[in-house]
């Protein structure tokens, strides 16, 4: 039973952070049909960034929004790139930030080397029945519930927020009401790089990140948002939390080194049978 | 085969002019790179060799995507599946020349049987799903102790051919270069048939195709396989010309590596592929050599190769979206000051404009 509990709040945790990243895909997709590869670069730069700035000397909390501002600046930086130019066509826009995800190994391994890093948030632990559960695993599943939760007012109750869903939901429409798709396009792209850099704030203390970490994460997190289509951030939390579980208690009752493959099969396993329930025709036209 | 009414752009009828200059300058490129290996030093051949390798798979990506519109992130798990073939079966004894045979037909059967189920995501779903089998594959063979674990596959003999071993580099570079040529051949000869204006009528939509009398699900499965088994014919002669096989030789940056020489070669078109790789090839190998001279950090030829591809894509991508190739036949035909400038095409992904409509009589 502790066991148990202790693979479920951690899976949690872990599933957490997927679903930070995945929100960031489902951010960028939306509203611009993107799919970013480079998605999984935020989290990397944030970590690394974070972990030389406590080597600094700098306080927690001051480390962590830089580098998590960071990670939304390069969100920006990506998106001016991948779709600042008129006239882009999707699937280009898509392998350019495939490109700029392996841009950014250069600059990562001549900033932070290619060894991987980590550092301590919050320490101790505290017992849950019969299992010693880290705080930092509580701290993690706050911060993304704190997060979503500030997604959905975003997303409903401000003007940019809304202007965003009026984007995702119809392009065209929300031109003639005077907003411009780009912007918002680019703003979607910054967004996705604060959720990724949150994402990567919180995990590198659980698993250390290195500059090849993003593979890993971004597929994870590509996995989660692919659970409600890339469309929908709270089908995207489900999606993570799920392939967080999974993967703790598949490492835990069954095998580490399988993890991440038999929650990926599984995945595959899904969506194959969601697709199977969808016509081609309404595939085609969406 | 019906009459030459639709063939693709690059076969498509041309005047007759334009069509000998192709022809002479298919012929140059087959003569010119059938005597390199004469030339060539050791590391350059290695260079030729894998060039060569890195172009069969990449013809098979962009029949895949290209023309057939299916997205696959992981083919370098069928060069891996390729290459263990070949390597397990030389490995235990078999004649290398049957291992060599074995690879493509092993890895093109594993991506049919794969295909079945994959095949029926679409988009993005079936890109996550090529490159999650490319993971699970890597994962599994790193476990399996007669591939040789993590630590990989050992003592793989050289190729033979009727007896004769192969020992030298120049070998292997004719036998890439045979292979670059029969992957082209079947290439050309499958886009320039009926099932090729299938399959590119099936990427635009599946619905009109399959309402037209395309069977869509056989033909998407066939393209996989066929692609997969391009990629296995490759690993199968890295494997002999290496010796050595390890799941780390096969990353997914690979995959990507593969896609990045098609789009920037020209995504549906023959020879774009192999511009691609040729390209790609050199400029991150002369990089690697000048990021290992002495005097450079020990993780220049790393940086260098990462930031090359990334910076080559970028610019390909923006700048000229539908590939190097396209744009230089543009530039030639333009200097020519004849020829209409083909129509600047929507996406990469397919190239079906002119294929069903003859060319205009009128047209120089």
């Amino acid at each position: 039973m502790s066991a148990f509990l202790s693979y479920l709040i951690s899976g949690l945790a872990i599933g957490c952070t997927f679903a930070l990243v995945a929100s960031g895909f489902v951010a960028i997709h939306r509203v611009t049909r993107v799919v970013n590869f480079a998605q999984g670069t935020f989290p990397v730069v944030a970590g690394l960034t974070v972990s030389s700035m406590l080597g600094r000397g700098l306080p927690h909390g001051v480390a962590e929004l830089i580098g998590i501002v960071l990670a939304g600046v390069i969100g920006l930086v990506v998106g001016v790139i991948a779709i600042g130019k008129r006239g882009t066509p999707t699937l280009a826009s898509l392998v350019i930030t495939l490109g700029l995800g392996i841009l950014a190994y250069a600059f990562e391994i001549i900033v932070w080397g290619d060894q991987p890093v980590s550092y301590s948030m919050l320490r101790g632990a505290v017992d849950i029945g019969g299992a010693r559960v880290a705080w930092q695993y509580f701290l993690v599943i706050g911060a993304t519930l704190v997060t979503f939760a500030a997604l959905g007012l975003f997303f409903t109750r401000t003007y940019l927020g809304k202007a965003l869903s009026a984007c995702a939901s119809n392009p065209y429409a929300a031109r003639l009401a005077g907003i411009n798709p780009i912007r918002m396009g680019l703003l979607a792209f910054a967004l996705g790089g604060l959720l990724g850099g949150l994402a990567g704030v919180l995990i590198t203390p659980l698993q250390p990140v290195a500059f090849d970490s993003d593979v890993l994460l971004a597929t994870s997190g590509f996995a989660a948002a692919i659970f409600g289509g890339l469309n929908s951030p709270y089908a995207a939390l489900v999606g993570g939390l799920l392939l967080g579980v999974l993967e703790a208690f598949v490492a835990g009752y069954i095998n580490a080194s399988y993890q991440t493959e038999v929650a990926m099969v599984l995945i595959i396993v899904v969506m194959i049978y969601q697709a199977s329930r969808r016509s081609t025709v309404s595939e085609e036209v969406s | 085969m019906t009459a030459e009414v639709g063939t693709v752009r690059t076969v498509r009828r041309r005047p007759d002019a334009q069509r000998a200059v192709g022809l002479g300058l298919g012929a140059l490129v087959a003569v010119l790179t059938l005597l390199a290996p004469l030339v060539l030093d050791r590391s350059q051949l290695t260079v030729y060799i894998l060039t060569g390798t890195a172009a069969m798979v990449t013809i098979g990506v962009s029949l895949l995507m290209g023309y057939a519109g299916q997205v696959s992130l992981g083919q370098a798990a069928y060069y891996a599946v390729g290459g263990y073939t070949a390597g397990l079966l030389a490995v235990h004894g078999t004649p290398p020349l049957l291992g060599l045979l074995a690879a493509p037909l092993v890895a093109g059967g594993l991506a049919g049987l794969v295909g079945i189920p994959i095949l029926r995501l679409r988009g993005h779903y079936l890109a996550f799903a090529t490159l999650a089998f490319q993971l699970i594959l890597l994962a599994i063979v790193g476990q399996v102790d007669f591939l040789g674990g993590d630590i990989g596959l050992q003592g793989i003999p050289q190729l033979s051919l009727l007896g004769i071993q192969l020992m030298t580099a120049q070998a292997y570079a004719w036998v890439t270069w045979v292979g670059v040529a029969v992957v082209l051949l079947i290439t050309r000869n499958i886009i320039a048939s009926r099932p090729g204006r299938g399959l590119r009528a099936l990427a635009t939509s599946e619905t009109a195709a399959e309402s037209s009398g395309v069977p869509v699900t056989r033909y998407k499965i066939v393209v996989f396989a066929l692609s997969a088994a391009f990629a296995g014919l490759a690993g199968g002669i890295y494997a002999f010309f290496i010796g050595y096989l390890a799941p780390g030789s096969f990353p997914v940056l690979l995959s990507f590596q593969f896609i990045v020489m098609a789009v920037v070669g020209g995504l549906g078109t023959l020879w774009g592929p192999v511009v691609g790789a040729v390209v790609i090839t050199l400029i991150v190998q002369t990089l690697n050599d000048l990021g290992t001279r002495p005097g450079m950090p020990s993780y220049a030829s790393g940086v260098f190769s990462y930031a090359v591809y990334a910076i080559l894509l970028v610019v390909v991508l923006l700048f000229l979206p539908r590939g190097l190739l396209p744009a230089m036949a543009d530039l030639v035909r333009r200097a020519f000051g004849r020829g209409r400038r083909a129509p600047a095409a929507a996406g990469t992904a397919v190239t079906v404009d002119d294929s069903t409509t003859r060319q205009p009589p009128d047209s120089p």
